[in-house]
């Protein structure tokens, strides 16, 4: 029986489908049998950034209304052989999908992977809360930037009240990324503080993640981003996938970098 | 870091206050319960047939991983069915 972990935001754009990417890669790296499954109906993107655009043949609405099987749906990385994906229907609309067949392929998906990571749509609508309802735990990606951190307060609001879990009388884990994060901003106050998030949103953090060139490099190409091995973003997703396999990494604190303003700074004070 | 040096409020600091403030009022009408009115209707139901009631208010309050109903009732010591004094 594997946990089921809906990736959120509340806000689009803030990197929720390059974080599942990333997360599922790196999970499959940890030897953990993972898949990740792009919710966002209508809006297929996960198959893009994990280069694997060319092999949908079914999406995941036409396994829940029986067009298709679930093993013909689902697609094996060509990186990682311990990754799976399942696509989302670009055709139809985020209405599609009704709670008794999410329900359904869910379990499925939960009896045969150790992790089953949900990208979710943008939104609070009901694509989203389809995507949080049978999930046991909840990662939110939010951009150190106001509207983003408002965002995902509600999207957080709303999955206190809708997940299963929390109807049942208990509590859906919820953990915060902090991405796109510009050390030599935050140290000159143009940026909010990690701990100030937290603080807001009252949540735990799983991990940070910097503002780097070689995402965009990556979703270029088709290979997240996890694999380059000099990216410090690529770095973080390491980082944050060995801290969902339960090992013991500490948070590095990426806030506190030596370049730009800050090491002038400091050279200043020598 | 620079507000001594040219007066000026560093800008996550103004974005850290206007947040707190945005979601706090965020919360607050997320909190409006859907069954808030009956709810009103029937404690001054209960509460006036011992003492006079002139308004009732309640919140859903949370507190860490508590949450709470605060139930607020102003009496009016003119009303009542079953006057106390």
């Amino acid at each position: 029986m594997g946990i089921v972990i809906a990736v959120i935001s509340g806000k689009g754009g803030v990197g929720k489908t390059t974080a599942t990417a990333n997360l599922g890669l790196g999970i499959a790296i940890n030897e953990k049998n993972c898949i990740v499954v792009d919710f966002d109906i209508g809006q297929r993107n996960l198959d893009m950034i994990l280069g694997l655009e060319n092999r949908v043949v079914y999406d995941l609405v036409q396994v829940m209304d029986g067009e298709a099987k679930l093993k013909q749906a689902i697609i094996k990385s060509k990186v990682n052989e311990n990754l799976h994906f399942l696509a989302a229907s670009q055709s139809k609309d985020k209405t599609v999908l009704e709670s008794k067949k999410v329900k359904k392929l869910v379990a499925e998906l939960r009896e045969s992977y150790d992790y089953v990571i949900l990208d979710s749509p943008a939104g609070i609508e009901s694509g989203f809360e389809h995507t949080i309802e049978f999930a046991d735990a909840a990662i939110i990606v939010v951009n150190p930037e106001v509207s983003s951190i408002r965002d995902a307060d509600r999207a957080i609001g709303i999955l206190d009240s809708k997940s299963q879990k929390v109807k049942n009388g208990e509590e859906v884990a919820k953990y915060l990324i902090i991405n796109r994060i510009s050390a030599e901003m935050v140290q000159s106050g143009e940026m909010l503080k990690s701990e100030d998030i937290l603080n807001i949103l009252n949540i735990k953090l799983l991990g940070k993640v910097p503002e780097d060139r070689g995402v965009i490099d990556a979703s270029n190409q088709g290979k997240p981003v996890i694999l380059n091995k000099k990216s410090y973003a690529g770095q973080a997703y390491t980082r944050i996938a060995g801290r969902l396999c339960g090992q013991k990494v500490d948070m590095k604190d990426i806030e506190i970098s030596d370049t730009g303003l800050f090491k002038k700074l400091k050279g200043m004070f020598k | 870091m620079f507000d001594w040096l040219f007066g000026k409020k560093e800008s996550a600091s103004i974005a850290k206050d206007r947040l707190t403030i945005a979601i706090m009022s965020d919360r607050d009408s997320m909190n409006e319960l859907p069954f808030m009115s009956e709810m009103k209707a029937e404690i001054v139901e209960v509460v006036k047939k011992y003492v006079g009631v002139r308004a009732v208010d309640i919140k859903k309050e949370i507190h860490g991983d508590l949450e709470a109903l605060s139930i607020d009732v102003e009496l009016d010591s003119t009303g009542g069915d079953n006057k106390l004094n």
